[in-house]
């Protein structure tokens, strides 16, 4: 048979090189081949007939087979078919003999009879493997080929073992060759199905249930496993009966569902963390990280067997990912108790959200974020928490909240925020009409501008050359006889932003912006599009260093607002104020002060132990002490869920209102916080069950900026700080914020944080608070009081003294207060309360008349009060509306009165928190801010009236409880300003921090540029969605040549951070005479001040921008269902 | 009238007619709306928005020396586009627009008269925007032929928009309403006050010959049609007979065109996406519909 082999040159060892040219003497002639074939197969039956007689000669036999069965199938492989038409060409003589003699069944056969060992079984399945994947005809349309070839799956799988290790890769590359032949044929599908179902009862799609178990492997093999079964789950899309047998019989869904939960748990539970803007996983973050790398693998083919497969095989692989991987795994993995836990599970999250692209994948998601409750809250409440933590967690979660926003989800933002503006109740009643108004002539616009701090108004070159626009704006056309009016530049800037429009809606690419098309608009609008060198926003923006160019502004929202109105398209309502009908809409949830929880907590804190209390207080204030501490760098108030709903409310509540009658003696009073503290103490432990998760936030934090020698001198620094006057803030504005969280029961932090102005005030001021409560001047007086006093004199020294003297009275001696509270009842409490209420009440009615004379009475109006005057109805209503809500809605009685409506209008946790750490801005990491300020300028893109008149409308008038953005905006204005008064090199160190902001852009941006190109959505997001310099300042200094090397130096510098990054930039401008702590610490505070002015600025431009592109913006008709 | 004839303008189509109801619903301020700005709490206040240095010199202070003044242009700038946005949300029934290239301020229109004395009447026109818009007097139309009418001036064509508009008051009157007004005088015909007395006079005593002369002034009109644009701007609107050569396709482009945004890539979501039955306000409310492919 020399001659034979001569004929067919591979052998076993040489298949290596089977994609090589078929060999071309089988095609020369079919007769030859035939013969050449039924030689071998007369020599193989020989062998296989004598099997029963010849019991020795085994290896022999088996050597012969082999041989002549390699030949064979290469020949078979490589047979053409012999004509007939494309459809339904003839058998090759090869392939006729095979069936008609069943040739392969009896090979196999025999070599099951014989018992197979593992070496054979390799063999035969590499050579079915070529078989399938050569043959030049489709071989597995006959049952002659089919049904050896399941009988030999069979018998190599074990039922109950699996495929050994070793057949392994060999069995998934036939298994893959035979969905890629299905693929070919659907009619093998339908074969399979059925030649399967007589075989192997139920589990009959046996090339199914063979590749479930390779689903979740990492490598080729995997792939390859995947590919397969997508190319089932493509085939099976339209056979309904494959898609009943996948979804009944095969553990198809529960494998890829819970395998998805095996490889979750395997994540890394902390993610490592390199520079301090760090906020969001991308690619470049996780292709190194090989669990990580699985899980996205698996991630990725759940969401193709979403998109390819049959409607029951989706719906129930939806099912079981929520009930088999999101509610066990994800839910547990977001509560949990540790910090770097939550970062994980929140960065893991968003990545997940970012990858998906099929919508019923991603509205599974959505279902449980939005409506999955774990331990009472949704996964929405408890993410909504996060962002008013401490930095990390806080960036990471708003990543995941701009993710979010960016799907453009009606669902979503009807639970996020709408549902709280459907009733109008935050617009007085006569405003409501006015929700559909659009800022037709620049006003809301302009009230944004005006809030640019005036010390944030750098402009190094005259606005001279500027003041020609509006001159030449001015002259246009007077009348109509003047019939053709020539001007002198036909394409001023402004001329630009209309034509671009129209240029745009007749179908043509805007010229400037064509070169980033293949970016998706980032939500920041962002660097992505670089300006064309003759555009005149080079003119317009290169006049100065820091100014950017108000017109690329105004392209970023207009593209903003468009991607969000092309996204909003199918939303069932417009949200106009109207459809929805205010009146019919449910009310929204009340602030979650009426949680069940809370009352819980309630009920232990009237049977707590007076000594367990005091402990608790200390233990507060301890772990407070070196959590602010370490909080110092970021100043970040840090509100534990529950209680960041009361926060909006409470800007313009006086400091003290509700404790201060509660108890008519300071001493008393201090007691009442005491025991608030305790509560808060217990409330913590009850609702966390690890307390440590403070401790750990705190050390998250604490390697970053701060050492921990500082504690001790950490008293001295914070009274100073308190009395500076930047942090008018901490007792203005942000003190309430801690006032509520203390009383809802909140973190320990908001609890120290706020037990100190607390008591200097009772120290300093203790005679005014009484008689000025209700109005606006109370509010102030703990202001003034620190301001006004300096540092030394009282600022420093008494609160240090007083709060060591409470640690050290709290554990020993009862204070005055406590033996009485110790007895009280919850009941007797509310009773109290209930007073006090009554006597507010009363209060709030004599208010109005002695309002006059208690504003005159504010002697020394501080400079941040210019925002308030400009309200001053609102702000006594509020002051004085506002104060029982205080009382009753916190812990201490949260049950609210039967019956009571709920008169306050809340305008939702999330633009409350947003709000609440846009307030805070000056003390917000540069990060947290441009994250920030991202998001609500995401939020600010959504056309619908409701939204839109919320955030942007500066003309509306809204229930005096309910803060605007103007006003917050107001706040942080005025706090910038007197920082800049309070340093001397302010604008020094304002340029600065632009320079920097703009290297870092350039840095960020040359990054992405040489970043691997992206393939998926997911990617380009992640990158765009990278907050960068480039993204607020100076988007046209594009500098992609920028070398690598330099690049990493810088950014190095940059991810420094802290002290280095300071050093830097603001050399000597700590505080002298303090020690070098003591500076990081101020430097850090500076840093933030500084940064957060530059940002604010360039917000402020923004928004504007948004106010304007929005009355100028055309809604796109709905896509009634059609595919584009 | 020559069926045949097409209008075209350098800037492609100015109506969208793709947009459905999404705009009309929104009617943004008839004048006889309460001014309930009046209404407005005194806490905010009123600063004048400074439009151009020129047209508002009593700007908000802050303006006057802050960066913000420099934005002035582009508050005009979009307060015309703002209200070039109305004109096409409001979907008026036979009038067309477009700003001109050079200045906002002046806009060329056309007006196609359907029915009535005046039908097959095809007007074109200028609208005159005075530069201290909003703050100023109202917009002035004037037709580039002198169209026989009684509130048409007969020798400068200009339409008496004041009658209709006494005062201009920003955030009411719109230019939208301008408009809708140069296309009601054609079907109700007010002979008050007239700057075309003849005119006035004939349609209140001679009906018959006033019909005529109106016949004489469309097809006067209509003769100039394929006139040169009056006024020279790239954005001037000019017609032109119908060449399928070159209208057809742009034809074919207009009805075909589906407005997507700018930056619009095959990435984004072919739907928005949204689970909430209509009428309701639960999320994912909608009734499910797992099988559907």
């Amino acid at each position: 048979m020399s001659w034979l082999s001569r004929l067919n040159p591979r052998g076993p060892g040489t298949r290596t090189g089977r994609h090589a040219a078929p060999s071309s003497p089988c095609t020369a002639d079919p007769e030859t081949c035939l013969m050449v074939f039924e030689n071998h197969w007369r020599q193989v039956s020989g062998v296989l007939k004598q099997r029963e007689s010849s019991v020795g000669g085994f290896a022999d036999d088996l050597t012969a087979v082999r041989n002549h069965t390699d030949q064979m199938l290469c020949l078979l492989a490589e047979e053409r078919p012999a004509g007939g038409d494309i459809d339904s060409p003839a058998m090759g003589p090869i392939l006729e003999m095979v069936v008609a003699e069943n040739i392969l069944e009896e090979l196999v056969q025999w070599h099951v009879c014989r018992g197979l060992d593992p070496d054979s079984q390799l063999e035969l399945l590499k050579l079915f493997e070529m078989l399938i994947g050569q043959s030049h005809q489709p071989l597995l349309l006959h049952s002659a080929v089919l049904q050896p070839l399941l009988s030999l799956l069979g018998a190599c799988v074990d039922p109950q073992m699996g495929c050994p290790p070793a057949l392994e890769s060999s069995l998934v590359l036939l298994l893959n060759q035979v969905c890629v032949s299905m693929a070919k044929e659907t009619a093998v599908l339908e074969l399979l199905f059925r030649c399967g179902s007589v075989q192997q009862g139920p589990t009959n799609l046996l090339i199914f249930s063979l590749l479930v178990p390779f689903i979740h492997r990492d490598g080729a093999l995997g792939q390859q496993a995947r590919d397969a079964l997508l190319l089932v789950m493509a085939t099976s899309a339209s056979n309904h009966a494959v898609a009943r047998h996948i979804t009944e019989n095969s553990y198809f869904c529960p494998v890829l569902a819970t395998g998805l939960s095996g490889l979750y748990s395997s994540l890394p539970r902390k993610i490592e963390v390199r520079g301090d803007d760090w906020h969001a996983l991308r690619r470049e973050d996780w292709i190194g990280v090989s669990s990580l790398v699985l899980f996205m693998n698996s991630l990725e083919f759940c969401n193709a067997v979403v998109q390819v497969a049959h409607p029951l095989v989706r719906c129930q692989l939806l099912d079981y990912l929520h009930n088999g991987f999101l509610v066990p795994v994800m839910g547990p993995a977001l509560h949990k108790s540790s910090v770097d836990e939550m970062i994980a599970s929140t960065a893991y999250l968003d990545l997940f959200l970012r990858c998906i692209t099929e919508t019923s994948l991603l509205k599974t998601f959505l279902r449980f974020i939005l409506l999955h409750h774990h331990d009472n809250d949704t996964i929405l409440d408890t993410l909504l928490t996060r962002i008013s933590s401490n930095s990390r967690l806080c960036m990471v979660s708003l990543s995941l909240f701009k993710t979010l926003l960016s799907l453009n989800c009606e669902d979503l933002m009807l639970q996020l925020v709408l549902r709280y503006l459907l009733p109008c109740t935050h617009v007085m009643l006569s405003q409501r009409r006015a929700v559909r108004e659009t800022d037709l002539y620049g006003k809301s616009a302009d009230k944004f501008l005006s809030l640019i701090p005036e010390c944030c108004r750098i402009t190094s070159a005259p606005s001279g050359e500027r003041d020609e626009e509006p001159a030449f704006w001015g002259k246009v056309l007077g009348s109509p006889t003047s019939e053709s009016p020539v001007h002198p530049r036909p394409s001023t800037p402004s001329r630009l932003a209309l034509f671009i429009r129209q240029q745009s809606s007749g179908g043509q690419a805007n010229p400037s912006s064509s070169g980033s098309e293949n970016a998706p608009s980032s939500p920041r609008g962002s660097v992505s599009s670089p300006l064309s060198p003759d555009s005149p926003m080079h003119q317009l923006s290169d006049f100065s260093e820091g100014e950017t160019g108000y017109l690329e502004y105004l392209r970023d929202a207009r593209k903003g607002i468009e991607l969000c109105s092309w996204g909003c398209r199918d939303w069932s309502a417009p949200y106009d104020g109207e459809n929805p009908s205010p009146n019919s809409a449910p009310l929204p949830p009340p602030p979650p002060t009426s949680n069940p929880s809370l009352s819980m907590v309630q009920e232990h804190f009237s049977v707590m132990d007076p000594t367990q209390q005091r402990a608790a207080v200390v233990a507060a204030a301890r772990a407070e002490w070196s959590s602010s501490d370490r909080d110092s760098g970021e100043w970040d108030v840090t509100i534990s869920k529950n209680c960041i709903s009361l926060t909006p409310r409470s800007k313009k509540r006086s400091l003290l209102p509700s404790s201060i009658p509660l108890q008519s003696s300071s001493s008393a009073s201090v007691s009442t916080e005491i025991t608030g503290a305790s509560e808060t103490v217990y409330q913590h432990s009850r609702s966390t069950p690890h307390p440590a998760l403070y401790n750990g936030m705190g050390q998250v934090e604490f390697t970053d900026s701060v050492d921990e020698r500082m504690e001790a001198k950490k008293v001295k620094r914070d009274s100073d700080v308190n009395s500076g006057m930047v942090e008018t803030g901490m007792n203005g504005s942000m003190g309430p914020v801690d006032y509520n969280d203390f009383h809802v029961g909140s973190t320990l932090k908001s609890s120290q944080v706020q037990l100190k102005p607390h008591l200097q005030h009772h120290t300093s001021v203790p005679s005014s608070t009484q008689e000025c409560l209700p109005t606006e001047s109370h509010r102030l007086s703990p202001v003034l009081g620190l301001t006004e006093s300096s540092a030394a004199s009282r600022g420093s020294e008494s609160v240090e003294r007083l709060i060591e003297e409470l640690l050290e009275r709290a554990p020993s001696e009862p204070l005055s207060g406590d033996s009485k509270c110790q007895g009280i009842s919850i009941e007797a409490f509310h009773q109290e309360l209930r007073e006090l209420e009554e006597r507010v009440r009363e209060r709030r009615v004599s208010s109005r008349s002695s309002e006059e004379s208690s504003r005159e009475s504010r002697t020394a109006p501080l400079p941040s009060l210019t925002d308030e005057d400009c309200l001053p109805v609102e702000t006594e209503q509020r002051s004085s509306e506002t104060k029982p809500d205080s009382s009753t809605t916190g812990v201490f009685s949260p049950a609210r009165p039967l019956g009571q409506p709920l008169a306050q209008p809340y305008t939702g946790p999330f633009i409350t928190v947003l709000f609440s750490k846009l307030e805070n801005m000056m003390q917000n990491s540069l990060y947290v801010n441009i994250l920030l300020t991202g998001v609500v300028f995401q939020l600010a893109c959504y056309p619908q009236p409701l939204l839109r008149s919320f955030l942007l409308n500066a003309n509306m008038v809204f229930q005096p409880s309910v803060k605007s953005l103007i006003q917050v905006l107001g706040t942080v204005k005025n706090r910038i300003e007197v920082f800049a008064a309070a340093h001397e090199d302010f604008p020094a160190m304002l340029r600065k921090a632009r320079r920097f902001l703009v290297a870092r852009g350039k840095l960020d941006w040359s990054d992405s540029a040489m970043g691997v190109p992206s393939l998926r959505r997911s990617d380009s997001l992640i990158k765009s969605r990278k907050p960068s310099l480039g993204d607020l300042i100076l988007r046209h200094t594009n500098s992609p040549t920028r070398a690598r090397h330099a690049a990493q130096l810088a950014l190095a510098h940059v991810r420094d951070g802290g002290q280095s990054l300071h050093s830097a930039l603001f050399r000597g401008s700590a505080a002298s005479g303090a020690s070098g702590l003591e500076k990081q610490a101020e430097a850090l505070r500076v840093k933030n001040a500084v940064y957060c002015a530059v940002i604010f600025s360039e917000f402020l431009k923004e928004l504007a921008a948004l106010a304007q592109e929005h009355a100028v913006a055309l809604p796109f008709p709905p896509s009634q269902g059609t595919e584009e | 009238m020559n069926p045949f004839w097409s209008m075209s303008t350098n800037a492609g189509r100015k109506r969208s007619d793709g947009e459905e109801q999404s705009g009309s619903g929104e009617q943004r301020a008839s004048p006889a709306r309460p001014p309930f700005g009046k209404k407005q709490l005194p806490s905010i206040p009123k600063n004048a928005v400074p439009i151009t240095k020129a047209a508002s010199p009593a700007s908000s202070t802050q303006s006057a020396n802050g960066t913000h003044a420099s934005y002035g242009p582009f508050y005009l700038e979009y307060s015309l586009l703002a209200e070039f946005t109305l004109v096409i949300k409001q979907k008026l029934p036979g009038i067309y627009v477009q700003p001109s290239y050079r200045s906002a301020l002046m806009w060329f229109g056309v007006i196609f008269i359907r029915h009535g004395l005046y039908q097959d009447g095809v007007f074109k026109f200028t609208v005159y925007i005075p530069d201290n818009y909003p703050d100023g007097d109202c917009p002035k139309v004037v037709f580039d032929t002198p169209v026989f009418h009684p509130l048409v001036d007969p020798v400068s064509g200009e339409l008496d928009v004041r009658r209709a508009f006494t005062k201009w008051r920003r955030n009411h009157n719109h230019i939208w309403q301008v408009l809708m007004y140069a296309r009601t005088i054609f079907y109700k015909i007010n002979t008050m006050e007239p700057l075309n007395p003849e005119a006035a006079v004939l349609y209140d005593k001679d009906i018959q010959l006033f019909k005529s002369k109106v016949v004489d002034s469309v097809k006067l009109c209509n003769s100039h049609l394929f006139d040169q644009p009056k006024i020279d701007d790239p954005y001037a609107i000019s017609f032109s007979p119908w060449n399928p050569a070159v209208h057809e396709e742009a034809k074919e482009k207009m009805f075909a065109h589906k407005r997507r945004p700018e930056d619009f890539n095959k990435g984004l979501p072919v739907s928005g996406l949204s689970w909430v039955k209509p009428g309701s306000t639960q999320p994912f409310s909608k009734e499910d519909n797992p099988l559907q492919t």
